[in-house]
């Protein structure tokens, strides 16, 4: 059996969906739950032609509330599991994942956004930020990587595992199903190679010894009897949540020291963003740039300071707003103005953003 | 004139759909009569559909679904149109753009008449930047999955970051699978920008040379 995917590092010419198989490959994921949803289908087609290889497993289930709930129970068993899914399987998703922050099971979710609501368009949006981040009856404890490129796809699908084994709250690999079917080169690697530790998982049950003589009893719960009890479960994974989100946090911020004007966006519309920044950069504009890597958690405190100073904020995604409300409840209090473009499930180009820009300033 | 029909199968996004359209143009520009048909039933996403009217443009008869008749595409499959079914009775060259992988090299028996066809070449487009097909055993084992085949295409690249050394060097690995397979290498496609790496038209190894225009990437949906 091959022992590894990638010795080294080379360059290769990917889809997106291959990227994230190859990187959980890569990032010695062990199992791979699913079921079939446009745009995410290559990250199982592609995940099980080289599951064999490699000694992984897969198991399709009959639905995503199955895949979710088979996923949590890979990761209690001691193995590094993962999913994906889109649209209205993030939907059906919703209960495993939230049961997942619930019971700080370390299950990987990555997510291909499509249009919506409900089954709307196979192709692409960012339409699905409110509910990844927030989703599910809870408080939201999960960490959201919102990826813009194929080689943060192979870097976040990889870093997701160890985060979520880290901090065991639930990760998400947010893409698009324009990232998903994209092709682009990308320098896949062994992490090992790059210095990355991966973190080992361990089983959560049927550890070894006697219980009540070698060891503690192993009592999982997402059920509580008083409204006490739940209170004092929730405050204190807040609490721990907070602790370490800044360790978790991350954010691209680029010529925002002495803007007039930040262009804030997330994802694969981060791309035209840059490329607007840059061009007006070139005519003598003074355009800012931040992009969220994190959308949970939010780098909110990083953000404030960059509205508090340049006054202005462009925010552009292809949603109308979901990613708007993540801003404005991150940088409230700030005087900064806040102008738009919305494209709920269309894409947005660099000439949009430059268009708008130069009508306003 | 000899009728040539040619399809074009091979790896998922290993360049069937760009070769397809190239070579069409390439025909056409030569005063030939040239249909060029969409057969890709395996992924919605990158086919003829966005551009269908641009290739008209340039002189080609394209068959090709318009998106806004179909239902479900990417959901509920896709279907063949009648035209399709049909194609190989249309006159002049026939070139078809096949859907990815060993499900793809099937619809062939869709086409009336293809497998009796004795004009029809079969040629199968290899990127070795693709994973899949990085090495010699994995393009030989991916070749012999997918029935007949008459010929390999090397379509090495890495998008935006091909270099000439990267193409010469899929050349050789294509060569070799090539020799194997016991099957002659067709050509050695390259991106209008290296063109001018390539004076004699040929490759290092001496394969002629099909330079590429880049149509694709605008065809997402």
């Amino acid at each position: 059996m091959a022992e590894k995917p990638i010795q080294g590092e080379r360059k290769a010419f990917l889809t997106g969906n291959e990227v994230v198989a190859y990187a959980a490959v890569a990032g010695e994921a062990d199992i791979m739950y699913g079921y079939p949803i446009t745009p995410q289908n290559e990250i199982m087609h592609y995940w099980t032609r080289m599951a064999p290889k490699y000694g992984k497993r897969f198991l399709q289930t009959e639905d995503e509330l199955s895949a979710g709930f088979t996923t949590l129970g890979g990761v209690l068993s001691g193995a590094k599991a993962f999913t994906a899914t889109a649209g209205p399987g993030n939907t059906l998703m919703q209960e495993p994942m939230s049961m997942a922050e619930m019971m700080r099971i370390p299950a990987v979710f990555v997510i291909q956004q499509r249009g919506g609501p409900s089954t709307a368009t196979v192709i692409y949006s960012q339409q699905e930020v409110t509910m990844t981040t927030y989703g599910g009856n809870g408080e939201g404890f999960r960490v959201v990587y919102s990826t813009a490129t194929h080689q943060d796809l192979f870097d976040y699908t990889i870093k997701a595992f160890n985060t979520a084994w880290k901090y065991r709250f639930p990760t998400f690999v947010l893409g698009d199903g324009y990232q998903a079917k994209m092709r682009e080169s990308v320098t896949i690697y062994d992490p090992q190679a790059r210095g990355i530790e991966l973190i080992k998982p361990t089983p959560y049950l049927g550890k070894p010894g006697s219980i009540g003589k070698d060891r503690e009893v192993t009592h999982m719960r997402n059920t509580y009897n008083t409204e006490e009890e739940l209170y004092e479960v929730v405050m204190s994974m807040a609490k721990e949540y907070d602790s370490v989100a800044p360790e978790i946090v991350e954010f691209d911020a680029r010529e925002v020291d002495d803007a007039e004007i930040v262009i804030v966006s997330h994802g694969v519309v981060s791309r035209a963003a840059l490329s607007a920044m840059l061009e007006l950069r070139g005519a003598g504009y003074k355009v800012g740039y931040f992009r969220p890597v994190t959308l949970r958690p939010f780098p909110g405190d990083q953000l404030r300071k960059v509205a508090d100073n340049a006054k202005r904020l462009l925010v552009v995604e292809s949603a109308l707003g979901q990613f708007n409300k993540l801003v404005q409840t991150n940088i409230y209090g700030s005087a900064a103005t806040i102008d738009t473009i919305f494209k709920p499930g269309v894409g947005v180009t660099s000439e949009e953003i430059v268009a708008k820009i130069k009508a306003t300033l | 004139m000899q009728r040539l029909v040619e399809a074009y199968i091979g790896e998922y996004a290993s360049g069937k759909s760009e070769n397809a359209i190239n070579r069409a143009i390439e025909l056409a520009r030569q005063g030939r009569k040239v249909t060029l048909v969409d057969l890709d039933l395996v992924e919605p996403f990158y086919t003829l559909r966005p551009i269908q009217d641009e290739l008209r443009q340039l002189g080609i008869d394209v068959v090709a679904w318009e998106t806004r008749n179909t239902m479900g595409l990417g959901e509920a499959g896709n279907i063949l149109k009648p035209e399709m079914k049909w194609v190989l009775r249309r006159e002049g060259d026939i070139i078809m753009d096949i859907g990815y992988g060993v499900e793809g090299a099937k619809t062939l028996n869709l086409v009336e008449g293809a497998l009796t066809d004795p004009d029809l070449k079969v040629f199968a487009v290899i990127n070795v930047s693709r994973p899949m097909t990085f090495s010699i055993p994995d393009i030989i084992e991916h070749v012999q999955g997918m029935g007949l085949v008459q010929g390999l295409l090397n379509n090495t690249h890495l998008g935006d970051d091909t270099t000439a050394d990267v193409i010469e060097a899929g050349a050789e690995v294509v060569a070799e699978a090539a020799r194997l397979l016991n099957l002659p290498v067709v050509a050695t496609s390259v991106d209008e920008r290296l063109a001018a790496h390539f004076p004699g038209g040929v490759d290092r190894l001496g394969h002629p040379v099909r330079i590429l225009r880049r149509f694709m990437p605008k065809a997402f949906w």
